[in-house]
């Protein structure tokens, strides 16, 4: 029975799919909580940003603060409804906690940053008020909207409007606009600024990797057993949506970045976006649309193993979830 | 990995000519590449546009090593435009000036005033070159002293280096011996002696280890008292906690009942992360608690991120003081007691035998709170250790039997400190204190081996001025006064062994680097030691002497009879001559982590293997690439040097074992610590420890750890007779996507028909 069979599948055993199922395991093991972030050095170094990166961190505070809940909302309203294997929903399960661990680090970091209560509720206005932030929600509504008449997939012309779904909100959502709002994290932290906020960005980065990886792989099992649905009109869908997506996640690095500040500009962002967006393309098996190189060298550093040093940040690398009885006679 | 180089109008005049110096005479390195970035930060200052060529070289790191001194070299004319905006031209000047805004005391300022001429004519003016970028990033942010207002720099680097020798010399022939070894990296004394030589209230110690306060509530109050003003001054602290009561047990005072350790160690948590270290450092803290306390299970869920966040303290450090017994029943499958200290206080004051029988006889007379299985305990043990990285094992009985302080009844060393290198007796009134340094054995080798002569006399200088910091110190508590005088005890340590093994082109874990590692933990301990003797000659021995197994005509040493040295004869004479003038300080040597001098220096950490050819350092002034520079001379020199095997390492993220067309031998050798059987570091720490009076930082490291592995691990380091072992590290379980590596597959075998590498 292929993946996106209508239905509420129950069976863990045998299991369809181990892999989905490992997904979870790991997923668990990095469990971490917002209670583990020390924001404290932040506000230090928000009392000396300049005006400009004043502006740019607030805006970006208020994208995160809508962020997280619109993807949990599409998971609970499209991807769990149909996607019809239970070691998949398991995954989505855990996805969505990970995603509410999110809203609650944003909600923390926001609560922290701006201590006004009028900011506050500014900040989640954003979504009406700012032009470059709402433009950014119409695009995903559009997509989450694009689902809400379909109960089952049974055509399939469904199963594309599913794919499509699926691929917006991992490709676009998840694996462009957080991927160019964190870029802007770890700018500031190559300038030594905002430590707290970047720390608990390398967790909310780490799950979302994830989150696009499982995404991935649910495209690539789709894939293989209906290798029909994926024909030149997709192809020409999902890159024009990450076309979309690229413009949308411009004007508001136009809007963060206004006449430019050292060593981040509109222009250099152009180059990442577009660079990541070819990244999804070559991920998903489809030709690369731009071609551009990565300007961002910091962003190398994101690429690269830590190593903490424990006087200084807490060392997020270790394991929940390890397994094996007491033993004297194992290699090690 | 490619960088776009925007197509707008070249960076002219001075910012260009400064990068083309900054890269004059570095192999690979290309101004051009570096004014990349320069260019898209157009408008910004002059000083912005550097800033800017600093980040953009620091960036360029994994791609050519040089680059990393490219970015020294711009941050080093950085700094001296700052001291000079500050006033600042000369090493007298600097004094001055930071003189005059309280930083530093009278007397080195006067000293430095008087011999002005002197002390800056000792200034080696091409001493900076040595740094690469992450050091001199590291001084710069954390170290350099500063303008208590402006915040501008108010000494540079070679300043900063004969402001530390100054403030611990009292001529300026012993000045010019003391900075020469900085200045030429050799030596650094630990963070504490660099921030604060020479300042006014001069706290030079790095450790400090604190008993257990005593069974009611004005103790641990007290206590926390003396741990934070402790914590103030720059100093990690290990506290032990085993004398107070265990939950369930009757407070005679209200007839209630305790809530057991886990309440206090809360309230100690919040206070360790309130004191900041002057902003320069957070304040740390490790509780030690010995497995037979009832709460041991409580105390081990400390840092787990699940559960009741009551229960939980985020700052705290965690170890096990772990009593031979222990390690017995958990071999044998016996059952375990816990008790609680209320009831049987004698526990915590004895070893060996004598804790064995008093253990023995609380069992019999039934006097536990109740009994487990011992392997479920040390099951616990393991698992913490997997979770969290924390719960350090350390070893009681290993821990007192060799110590030069146990000689007398009464006296134990109740538990270790911040970084579990560090073995003093502690008491009511004796908190004890360590003052550290590490010599950095890459700048003692070449590919003809080590430099021996060389070695001994570093240590010789490094051993008199350790014993310096001893009186020039200022004490936070009267508790740690005391102590550090009547037993002056030293901490020498070493870093860069691995440098060692990669210049000579030693695996880890080869027999050939085991005995060099050992011939270089005996050498040090002998020309400290002859050191020591020569000061309590000049001095007189500690005051403590009589109450040490040296003045019972006992070295450490000879608690090892399977210790081999090398050099008997050396080791007679000096144990004639110690039996004649005594030793200065009753403990000499400990091998601390070195992380941050490590940093300074360029050299891996003390002892340890490296983690990976290429991994990001994260601090507090930002995040740094470091690559294996061994690793990519040797590529170089195969003509390997490039873009696809570049990527391919940082794709394995940092191993190079994937790459099949190396040669094994440095397959081999550029092994990383998850690479490397554990064993093997656990042999070199053993094969050391006759040579270490103190002990070592010994990080284990398993990629992904089960409790059958971590099990026999630990178990084999105790049979080893290792006396303590430090984090175990592990990996994530996820990772992030890597945004910077093509998504395409790559083929290694043919990078030529690899596109996404081109």
């Amino acid at each position: 029975m292929p993946l996106l069979d209508p239905g509420m599948d129950l069976t863990l055993r045998p299991m369809r799919y181990p892999d989905f199922y490992e997904r979870y395991r790991a997923a668990i093991r990095n469990t971490w909580t917002v209670e583990e972030v020390d924001l404290a050095s932040d506000l230090a170094d928000l009392a000396r940003l300049t005006p400009a990166e004043l502006h740019l961190v607030n805006r970006l505070v208020a994208f995160f603060a809508t962020g997280d809940s619109i993807v949990a909302n599409n998971l609970v309203l499209n991807l769990y409804k149909h996607v019809n294997a239970p070691e998949a929903r398991l995954y989505l399960s855990r996805q969505l906690f990970e995603e509410a661990v999110h809203v609650q680090f944003y909600l923390t970091l926001l609560d922290t940053y701006l201590p006004d209560q009028d900011e506050r509720a500014r900040a989640f206005a954003a979504i009406e008020h700012i032009p470059s932030i709402r433009a950014k929600a119409e695009f995903c509504f559009r997509w989450i909207d694009s689902l809400g008449a379909l109960d089952e997939l049974r055509t399939a012309a469904d199963r594309r409007a599913f794919l499509l779904n699926l691929i917006c909100f991992a490709a676009c959502i998840e694996g462009l606009f957080f991927y160019g709002a964190f870029a802007y994290v770890y700018w500031l932290r190559s300038r030594g600024l905002l430590n707290g906020l970047a720390s608990g960005t390398n967790w909310v980065f780490r799950d979302e990797s994830m989150h696009m990886e499982f995404a991935f792989s649910v495209v690539d099992t789709v894939r293989a057993e209906e290798p029909e649905l994926f024909d030149a009109e997709l192809t020409a869908q999902v890159t024009t949506m990450l076309e979309e997506a690229v413009e949308a996640e411009l004007a508001f690095a136009r809007d963060l970045c206004g006449d430019g500040l050292p060593g981040m500009g509109a222009g250099d962002m152009r180059a990442y976006l577009e660079y990541v967006a070819d990244q999804r393309l070559a991920r998903l098996g489809l030709p690369v649309r731009y071609g551009t190189a990565n300007p961002f060298a910091f962003m190398e550093l994101q690429d690269v193993q830590e190593l903490s040093n424990f006087f200084e940040r807490r060392v997020s690398a270790y394991q929940i979830g390890v397994e094996g009885s007491v033993s004297f006679d194992e290699a090690f | 990995m490619t960088v776009t180089m925007p197509a707008e109008a070249p960076a002219t005049g001075g910012i260009a000519a400064e990068v083309a110096a900054a890269c004059a005479g570095i192999e690979g390195t290309a101004p051009e590449r570096v004014l990349g970035a320069v260019r898209s930060g157009d408008g910004a200052s002059a000083a912005g546009l550097r800033d800017l060529a600093i980040g953009e070289a620091a960036a360029l790191v994994a791609v050519e090593p040089g680059y990393s001194r490219v970015a020294a070299r711009l941050l080093a004319a950085r700094i001296r435009d700052e001291t000079a905006e500050a006033g600042v031209r000369s090493f007298a000047g600097s004094v001055a000036a930071a003189h005059a805004e309280g930083l530093l005391a009278d007397a080195p300022a006067a000293f430095a005033a008087a011999n002005a001429a002197a002390l800056d004519a000792l200034i080696d003016q091409g001493a900076d070159d040595r740094f690469g970028y992450f050091g001199l990033r590291t001084l710069y942010d954390r170290y350099l002293l500063r303008h208590p207002r402006t915040r501008l720099v108010l000494e540079r680097p070679q300043h900063f280096f004969l402001r530390v020798a100054v403030g611990l010399s009292d001529t300026v022939d012993e000045a010019a011996e003391l900075y020469r070894l900085l200045s030429t990296l050799s030596y650094l004394p630990s963070s504490p002696t660099l921030f604060n030589s020479a300042a006014r209230r001069p706290q030079l110690s790095s450790c400090f280890l604190l008993d257990s306060p005593q069974d009611e509530l004005e103790a641990i109050y007290e206590r926390y008292g003396q741990v934070a003003r402790l914590s103030k001054y720059a100093g990690g602290i290990g506290i032990s906690w085993t004398r107070v009561r265990s939950r369930g047990s009757l407070i005679r005072g209200t007839n209630g009942h305790s809530n057991g350790i886990v309440p206090w160690l809360r309230t100690l948590d919040a206070s360790v992360a309130a004191v900041n270290q002057g902003g320069r450092r957070k304040g740390a803290a490790c509780v030690y608690l010995e497995p037979w306390h009832a709460d041991v299970e409580e105390f081990l869920e400390l840092r787990d991120n699940t559960g009741e966040d009551a229960r939980r303290t985020h700052n705290l450090n965690l170890a096990n003081w772990i009593p031979d017994e222990f390690m017995r029943r958990v071999e044998a499958d016996a059952t375990w007691s816990l008790f609680d200290p209320k009831e049987v206080p004698e526990l915590t004051d004895l070893w060996g035998d004598a804790f064995d029988d008093a253990y023995r006889a609380a069992e019999k007379e039934g006097r536990y709170v109740r009994q487990i299985p011992a392997r479920k305990l040390y099951g616990r043990m393991m698992r913490t250790l997997a979770e969290t990285g924390n719960g350090w094992m350390t070893f009681k009985d290993a821990a007192n039997r060799a110590c030069n302080q146990t000689a007398e009844p009464g006296r134990t060393v109740h538990l270790s400190n911040l970084c579990t290198e560090i073995l003093e007796v502690t008491g009511e009134k004796e908190a004890a204190v360590c003052n550290l340094g590490s010599v950095n054995l890459a700048a003692h080798v070449s590919p003809a081996g080590i430099d021996w002569e060389r070695l001994r006399a570093t240590v010789r200088t490094a051993v008199r001025f350790l014993d310096r910091t001893i009186d020039r110190g200022f004490y936070p508590t009267p508790e740690a006064e005391t102590a550090n005088r009547k037993w002056r005890p030293v901490g020498l340590g070493v870093m860069g062994l691995a440098d060692v093994f990669f210049t000579l082109r030693l695996p880890f874990d080869s027999a050939e680097a085991r005995e060099l590692s050992t011939r270089i933990a005996e050498e040090i301990a002998l020309a400290a030691y002859a050191a020591s003797a020569d000061l309590a000659e000049a001095h007189g021995p500690l005051p403590a002497y009589a109450e040490t197994r040296t003045a019972r005509g006992q070295l450490h040493i000879d608690h090892f009879p399977d210790a081999a040295p090398t050099r008997p004869a050396e080791w007679d004479a000096l144990r004639a001559r110690i039996a004649e003038v005594g030793l200065r300080n009753s403990l000499l040597i400990a091998i601390a982590p070195t992380a941050t001098i490590a940093s300074i220096t360029g050299c891996y950490e003390c002892i340890e293997p490296q983690v990976s050819n290429l991994f990001k350092r994260e601090t507090l002034s930002g995040e740094f690439l470091q690559i294996n520079g061994y690793l990519v001379e040797d590529l170089k020199s195969l003509g390997l040097w490039n873009d696809a095997v570049r990527e391919a390492i940082k794709r394995a993220n940092g191993s190079i074992q994937g790459l099949v067309d190396l040669p094994g031998e440095m397959l081999d050798l550029y092994r990383t610590a998850w690479e490397l059987p554990q064993k093997a570091l656990i042999d070199l720490a053993a094969a050391r420890t006759p040579y270490i009076d103190q002990a070592h930082s010994l990080n284990l490291f398993m990629e992904t750890p089960t409790i059958g592995k971590l099990s026999s691990m630990y178990a084999y380091a105790w049979r080893s007779g290792l006396k303590t072992t430090y984090y175990l590290r592990s990996r994530p379980a996820t990772r992030i996507a890597q945004t910077t590596v093509a998504a395409a597959v790559c083929s290694l075998e043919n990078p030529e028909t690899c596109e996404a590498c081109q």
